[in-house]
């Protein structure tokens, strides 16, 4: 059972799941090991998505796409902003989530489960993930985002 | 609580500042003003809020439908909250989903995209408000 970090920032409580990786931005990467350990899963984070708001649209580039660390991932489209998201590692889409497109509301009900974006089979996992920051180091950007945002209030 | 006769009660979302608030409520008056004048009744969250009796009463007596303009469903909730039940709820994002090409920017005055999706959001829900009057519920009760 995935175990999170956790923080309250006035009526807001925001999450992060301490078993995967994570951009600056607040897209996640999760090793699907044992099983596939050359794959990983891709999702946004709990305070990306309640910073963003509800979920209109959300477009994942299609299966058998080619992507470096950093290339465009996918399009989401909220009540508040229209956002391009990150891919983390570099690699080929190899499953998307069928489910987004009836859907997509699941990215804000579920962000670190049933509403994954994509899996990628990595190119170079090693030296993506050493860009990436563990759930504590994201834990502090994520405040430090909160802290802002209060002060610009 | 039903018939041909059967006012039915529109509560839009009472937010302001995003435009799905203000869909919300451009097709609340479209639908009570144009659409079904006389089968209809405007309340303004606002006085359930404020716990007004009139309000209240209408609530508990009537047919309700409910737009609301986010997942917090606040005008849903307060009908509850009031002792009323929620005939017919609709969320604008539900119906922006459908109609992608609509889409509302603007708050204070919507964008032409913006009024067209309120329009289509209170022909919609028309047609539930005639259901409501004829049999007591919308065919497909719920969210719309």
């Amino acid at each position: 059972m995935t175990e999170y970090l956790e923080t309250t920032a006035d009526k807001f409580t925001f999450r992060v799941a301490v078993d995967r990786f994570y951009t600056q931005e607040g897209v996640w990467a999760l090793r699907l090991q044992p099983e596939f350990p050359s794959r990983v899963r891709v999702g946004i984070t709990d305070f990306l998505q309640q910073r963003s708001g509800d979920v209109a649209f959300l477009s994942v580039k299609a299966t058998g796409t080619r992507l470096q660390a950093g290339d465009e991932l996918a399009e989401m489209e909220t009540v508040k902003v229209n956002l391009s998201l990150h891919s983390p590692v570099g690699g080929t889409i190899v499953e998307v989530n069928k489910a987004l497109e009836p859907s997509p509301e699941i990215v804000n009900q579920a962000p670190y489960g049933e509403g994954w974006l994509a899996v990628i089979e990595t190119t170079s996992w090693e030296q993506d993930r050493a860009r990436l920051v563990d759930a504590p180091a994201y834990m502090a950007v994520m405040k430090s985002e909160v802290a802002k945002e209060v002060e610009a209030r | 609580m039903t018939g041909e006769g059967t006012e039915v009660v529109v509560i839009p979302c009472s937010g302001i500042g995003k435009p799905y608030g203000t869909v919300a409520r451009e097709s609340a008056y479209d639908l009570c003003d144009d659409l079904r004048p006389g089968a209809t009744r405007l309340v303004a969250l606002a006085k359930l809020v404020l716990g007004e009796q009139e309000a209240r009463e209408r609530v508990r007596s009537c047919p309700v439908v409910t737009i609301d303009g986010c997942k917090l469903m606040c005008a849903s909730r307060l009908v509850t909250h009031s002792g009323g039940q929620v005939t017919h709820e609709v969320a604008v994002l539900d119906v922006y989903r459908r109609h992608k090409e609509l889409k509302p920017e603007g708050i204070e005055v919507l964008n032409d995209e913006g009024r067209k999706l309120a329009r289509v959001l209170a022909e919609e829900v028309a047609v539930a408000v005639d259901e409501i009057r004829r049999s007591g519920a919308p065919s497909g009760a719920g969210h719309a």
